[in-house]
């Protein structure tokens, strides 16, 4: 399993409206592999923590393609949902995965079992917008076009709302690793910043609101902890994506070019020194958050890039 | 009322029939500009004008009703069932492939056990990244240059769904001999130009071969090529703006032009040589005898023309008149006659009885001559040698060759020919032939060089 080469454990993956997924090459902006992705656009892209499988989340599918092979068709079919399947994520050791989706439904999936049994699901009142896990792995926090924020306990079932604004939806949720804050960014363009206070054994995460700002002029679509918890980023319909400190959320660098329309969505590298955006100008951007500019444009779809999928590992 | 004997029709069918089997558009660009001409044979030749002249008017760019000039696709459409039908099959044959997890609503709760099992509590680590693998090979890289190509991936049309694309088989004409005997497949979206394809095979050559210098993309053009790679050198390359549905073919290959403002220009390894002469050089450091500078520059010029010409006209057809020196150093009156494909001797008949020798008439296959020289100059003569081979290339007259030779000197493989001209007379067929092998490159012509080389090393080798 580790005898792969070096370039195979960094992987990039993008997919959107040209109803592909591409694989990069990181350091040459090289597209080595396009996947087929016929029914739908893409709305989430996730990696198994083993780098074997690429989930994509679809209409009415999550479809897994193989990494390590050239099949350019999906090898595994999830079914059932009967919307927009809107976020995707695993279990840090792969054993089940989770979706949101328009239905108004998260799922988890158990991915080690032969059979196809299901093992929990959650119902809220709106369509599901976003799922984040909790980096204790048994807590789950949804967001819907409500503007609540689910927070779902696997062990136990109980579950709790927050409020942060009434006619908002909210797009994102981010938790960062230390498990320390929560970010949630919403249609208006803010984000809520809440400070999070693990229990003991089976207790519940205790929530307290932190912070508000205006990150945006229009919809932010997607927020992110850096791996070092130092940084977070927004990404917004207004053609842009901003990193904030997250000591005193203050902005650190606006992440600009011409013309390059929605930021979809981001991702750090492993060691937080780099940030990937997807937008809808096609081309996947690699920036320098140091310096705040653009290193490396990955072109090659055909349209607007929604979902990206990251995977980096440490030297 | 369309008759075999109305000459406008018959025109006018020669010209559909043209546009409708050119594939390269080309004709159809040629004759699209001819509308006056047409008009004025119409009124010439046409017996039967049509009265309704209005009903012609949007007939004019296009003759033919089933000839739209340049809009449509030249492929035909399946009807919709067709290709319904074949897209739910291919969804069949693609599904039966994936394995399917169908979403099963849970009645029975989990138990205490499987809760424990699957959800696991994990205190939250963070591993302190130095640097990452990424950051590390992206810094590494981030000095050498990016390809100058990747513009042109968005251009790729494989793995595309829902977009028309195009494949095709390019040969890549460039590469050493061991690397181009398989054409490149190559699948590009059916919108793109022919300049765009162009880049885009640039773009998948340069990762793959990335020892070969990639030039910019208006160096090379695209040529309609064999299944087997022979690029098809009488047609022109692709037009470089055009789009690349607009031409049929699937084989094609990619050519690096020797000059790349000439649509045409293939680098072809037998070249003139042209003796450049010292005055262009020069010219640029005195200003008072520009003048004589000028003619100098125009008499150049002629020079080349000169040179050029006889370089063009080299393979054709000509006789001279010549002696030709028998073993018994006997001049016999004879016709040289040298083309790009022989070399004719025939003697001169007389009605002389007093011949020494008799020459009879000889072939000569261009492929079999080896090499031709002057050997010596006399005062109002010169001497020039035809070397050939008899091992090389078929003789039309292969006894007469056999039976009589008059050579003077004999080599295992190669004999020769002396003849006695006048100075001029000589000198040109001299160059004429040097030329005609120049561009022929025969191989008795190599092997011949190869041997004078071995001798030349010999005989120093000896010294």
């Amino acid at each position: 399993m580790f005898d792969k080469s070096e370039m195979d454990q960094v992987l990039l993956a993008t997919g959107g409206y040209d109803h592909t997924i591409k694989l990069w090459h990181t350091h040459s902006g090289i597209c080595y592999r396009t996947m087929q992705h016929a029914e739908s656009q893409v709305n989430a892209l996730e990696i198994t923590p083993d780098k074997q499988l690429i989930a994509a989340a679809s209409y009415q599918h999550i479809y897994m393609y193989d990494l390590n092979s050239n099949n350019p068709n999906a090898i595994v079919n999830y079914d059932g949902t009967t919307k927009n399947v809107t976020d995707v994520g695993f279990q840090v050791d792969g054993k089940w995965m989770y979706s949101g989706g328009e239905d108004c439904r998260v799922r988890l999936w158990d991915l080690r079992s032969k059979g196809t049994q299901c093992p929990k699901i959650f119902e809220v009142l709106a369509p599901v917008t976003c799922v984040c896990l909790h980096p204790n792995q048994v807590e789950l926090f949804v967001g819907d076009q409500s503007g609540i924020i689910h927070r779902w306990d696997l062990k136990t079932d109980h579950n709790e709302q927050l409020i942060p604004e009434s006619d908002a939806m909210i797009l994102d949720i981010a938790i960062d690793p230390l498990g320390t804050h929560m970010a949630a960014v919403n249609n208006k363009g803010r984000c809520y910043i809440w400070s999070l206070k693990s229990g003991k054994i089976d207790e519940p995460t205790k929530m307290n609101p932190k912070h508000k700002f205006e990150a945006h002029k229009r919809h932010a679509l997607k927020c992110e902890f850096s791996p070092d918890s130092r940084y977070l980023v927004t990404t917004s319909a207004d053609q842009t994506a901003k990193i904030w400190n997250t000591g005193d959320f203050s902005l650190r660098q606006e992440l600009k070019v011409e013309n390059q329309r929605w930021v979809w969505d981001a991702a750090f590298s492993s060691d937080s020194q780099y940030v990937f955006t997807a937008s809808s100008d096609g081309c996947a951007k690699i920036w320098n958050i140091e310096t705040g500019s653009m290193e490396k444009e990955y072109a090659g779809h055909q349209k607007a890039i929604t979902a990206l999928a990251f995977r980096d590992c440490a030297v | 009322m369309a008759l075999y004997d109305n000459k406008y029709w018959l025109l006018s069918h020669i010209r559909n029939s043209f546009i409708s089997t050119d594939d390269t558009g080309m004709c159809e660009l040629i004759m699209a500009g001819e509308e006056g001409v047409r008009k004025h044979l119409k009124q010439s030749l046409d017996l039967y004008p049509d009265d309704e002249d209005s009903e012609d008017e949007d007939d004019l760019s296009h003759e033919s009703y089933d000839l739209q000039l340049d809009t449509d696709f030249p492929i035909r459409y399946r009807s919709n069932t067709a290709a319904r039908l074949e897209k739910l099959e291919q969804v069949r044959k693609k599904t039966s492939r994936m394995k399917h997890v169908k979403w099963e609503t849970n009645n029975s709760e989990l138990s205490q056990e499987q809760v424990d099992d699957l959800f696991v509590r994990k205190e939250p680590v963070v591993s302190e990244v130095k640097q990452s693998l990424f950051s590390k090979t992206f810094k590494q890289y981030r000095m050498m240059p990016s390809n100058p190509f990747i513009e042109f991936a968005k251009f790729d049309g494989s793995g595309q769904v829902n977009l028309q694309t195009k494949k095709y088989r390019i040969f890549l004409t460039m590469l050493p001999e061991h690397q181009r005997n398989y054409p490149m497949n190559i699948c590009c979206i059916g919108s793109a130009k022919v300049s765009e394809l162009i880049g885009l095979i640039l773009l998948k050559c340069s990762t793959m071969y990335e020892d070969y210098h990639w030039k910019p993309v208006t160096t090379y053009g695209l040529y309609i090529t064999e299944e087997d790679g022979e690029v098809d050198r009488d047609l022109p390359c692709l037009d470089a703006r055009e789009n690349i549905s607009k031409f049929g073919f699937h084989c094609l290959g990619l050519v690096e032009h020797t000059d790349p403002t000439k649509y045409v220009s293939f680098d072809t390894s037998e070249s003139v040589i042209i003796m450049r002469s010292p005055f262009n050089t020069s010219d640029k450091k005195s200003k008072d005898i520009s003048k004589s500078d000028q003619e100098k520059q125009i008499t150049t010029d002629l020079h080349l023309m000169d040179v050029h010409k006889r370089a063009m006209e080299a393979p054709l057809y000509k006789s001279y008149k010549v002696y030709m020196i028998t073993k018994m150093r006997a001049k016999t009156e004879i016709h040289l006659g040298i083309s790009g494909e022989k070399i004719e001797i025939d003697p001169v008949q007389k009605n002389s009885k007093f011949v020494l020798v008799k020459q009879k008439p000889i072939n000569h296959d261009m492929d079999m001559i080896a090499w031709c020289e002057t050997v010596d100059v006399k005062s109002n003569r010169t001497i020039f040698r035809i070397i050939y081979s008899q091992n090389f290339g078929s003789s039309s007259a292969p006894e007469s060759v056999s039976t009589f030779s008059p050579t003077l000197q004999t080599s295992a493989s190669f004999k020769s020919y002396d003849f006695e001209a006048e100075h001029e007379t000589a000198e040109e067929i001299v160059y004429k032939i040097s030329l005609i092998l120049e561009l022929r490159s025969s191989d008795t012509r190599k092997e011949y060089l190869a041997a004078q080389e071995r001798r030349y090393y010999k005989k120093k080798a000896l010294i």
